[in-house]
């Protein structure tokens, strides 16, 4: 029953092309291209497609959309747990986070896993901790702020903000906006909840 | 209010942290690439890069290290075919104040390739293909992802990944023959087609 060389399946084409057949199918597929006027025609097609897409140089990201990703931390409220936002803490070794349900924390240390990239994973892990120490430094300014200044801050009971629990608040967003004055460095506060 | 968070001094002190600005600009031109790639249009692109670091901000508790690359791809592949799945039904659902964001009013070619410097045509032939097919082209053509990443991204099986990203170069090329005719495309190509079954 030996099977007569049939042509090479489109999926193998692609394959092929994009270096993702085994050491056996590849081998066998370039013997049956060298006979094969039809086959080698696709696999040039495929190619060609693959080339079209590859030469494709940087793209610049649009200034206003840039600073509008900038002041997400500011405009995008955060639903945390169930709507408020807990309490986030951020050490050099992980980070915890409390909310209504509860608190869990996210290890910073490095994962075990074997496709660990040291350096970049790190650097972002890091990151975090900052991006996340800055937002603490936002609820902290909402409460230092909240109880002085009553028109921005008419649906929140000044109680609970005295209480330092968070939990029945549902939104934060428009006093945070005001954080930026803490001196956090990170972006001026663009105009808050302006979309395209 | 002491309770509120800590802005951890003795993390920041002995290196210096990213902050979110960072992130937003070293990943920013990534996701914006992949967007428009996929959208085809600037206003798409903005969107769907808003609408990712969004997430991202959002789900910062959720972040497992070592895989933020492939959760930005797969954040914005989906809410990519999200989109198109809603337009879908809204064109069935004929609203009319919504047909000005239907892909069909796309920039000029001059427009994008200011914008992205990527071939018009090549970008229009892109903007051809079906959603899904697309989205597995340019994971794997523009952004170099592996068949295994690809899978992984959109959740489905390598099989699968393999025969869109075939499928889908075989329709590209189509789209440029039909773009551009002077491009030397001939008719046998076609076999490729057949050629399997």
């Amino acid at each position: 029953m030996n099977i007569p060389e049939s042509h090479l399946a489109q999926e193998a084409i692609a394959a092929l092309v994009d270096g993702e057949l085994g050491g056996g199918p590849a081998a066998r597929a370039a013997r049956h291209l060298t006979g094969c006027a039809q086959c080698r025609m696709a696999v040039q097609a495929q190619r060609e497609a693959k080339e079209a897409l590859h030469a494709s140089s940087d793209v610049a990201v649009p200034g206003d959309l840039l600073s509008r990703l900038c002041a997400i931390p500011f405009t995008a409220d955060v639903p945390g747990t169930g709507g408020g936002l807990g309490s986030m803490s951020a050490g050099p070794g992980q980070l915890t986070v409390s909310g209504a349900t509860g608190s869990w924390s996210v290890p910073l240390a490095p994962a075990p896993g074997p496709g660990d990239r040291p350096g970049h994973a790190r650097w972002l892990r890091r990151g975090f901790v900052g991006v996340l120490g800055v937002i603490g430094v936002g609820v902290t300014a909402l409460a230092l702020n909240l109880p002085t200044d009553g028109s921005d801050g008419a649906r929140t009971s000044p109680d609970s903000v005295a209480r330092g629990s968070f939990e029945e608040r549902t939104e934060i967003v428009p006093p945070v906006v005001r954080a930026t004055t803490v001196g956090t460095g990170v972006a001026p506060p663009a105009a808050p909840g302006g979309t395209p | 209010m002491s309770d509120a968070a800590d802005p951890a001094p003795a993390a920041t002190e002995a290196w210096v942290a990213p902050s979110w600005e960072q992130v937003v600009r070293d990943h920013s031109a990534r996701v914006y690439r992949l967007a428009y790639r996929l959208s085809g249009n600037p206003q798409d692109a903005e969107d769907l890069t808003q609408e990712t670091f969004v997430r991202v901000f959002r789900s910062l508790a959720d972040f497992s290290p070592g895989t933020f690359e492939g959760w930005l791809h797969r954040i914005t592949t989906n809410l990519f075919l999200d989109m198109v799945r809603r337009r879908q039904r809204i064109r069935f659902d004929a609203l009319p104040e919504d047909t000005e964001r239907l892909p069909g009013t796309a920039p000029s070619p001059e427009q994008v390739y200011s914008d992205t410097h990527l071939d018009p045509q090549v970008q229009a032939a892109l903007d051809a293909l079906s959603p899904e097919f697309r989205v597995a082209v340019v994971l794997c053509d523009i952004e170099g992802l592996t068949y295994e990443e690809i899978a992984a991204t959109l959740g489905i099986k390598l099989g699968t990944v393999r025969s869109r990203i075939h499928r889908g170069r075989v329709q590209l090329r189509e789209a440029l023959a039909h773009l551009a005719p002077r491009r030397p495309v001939s008719s046998q190509d076609a076999v490729a087609e057949g050629s399997a079954g």
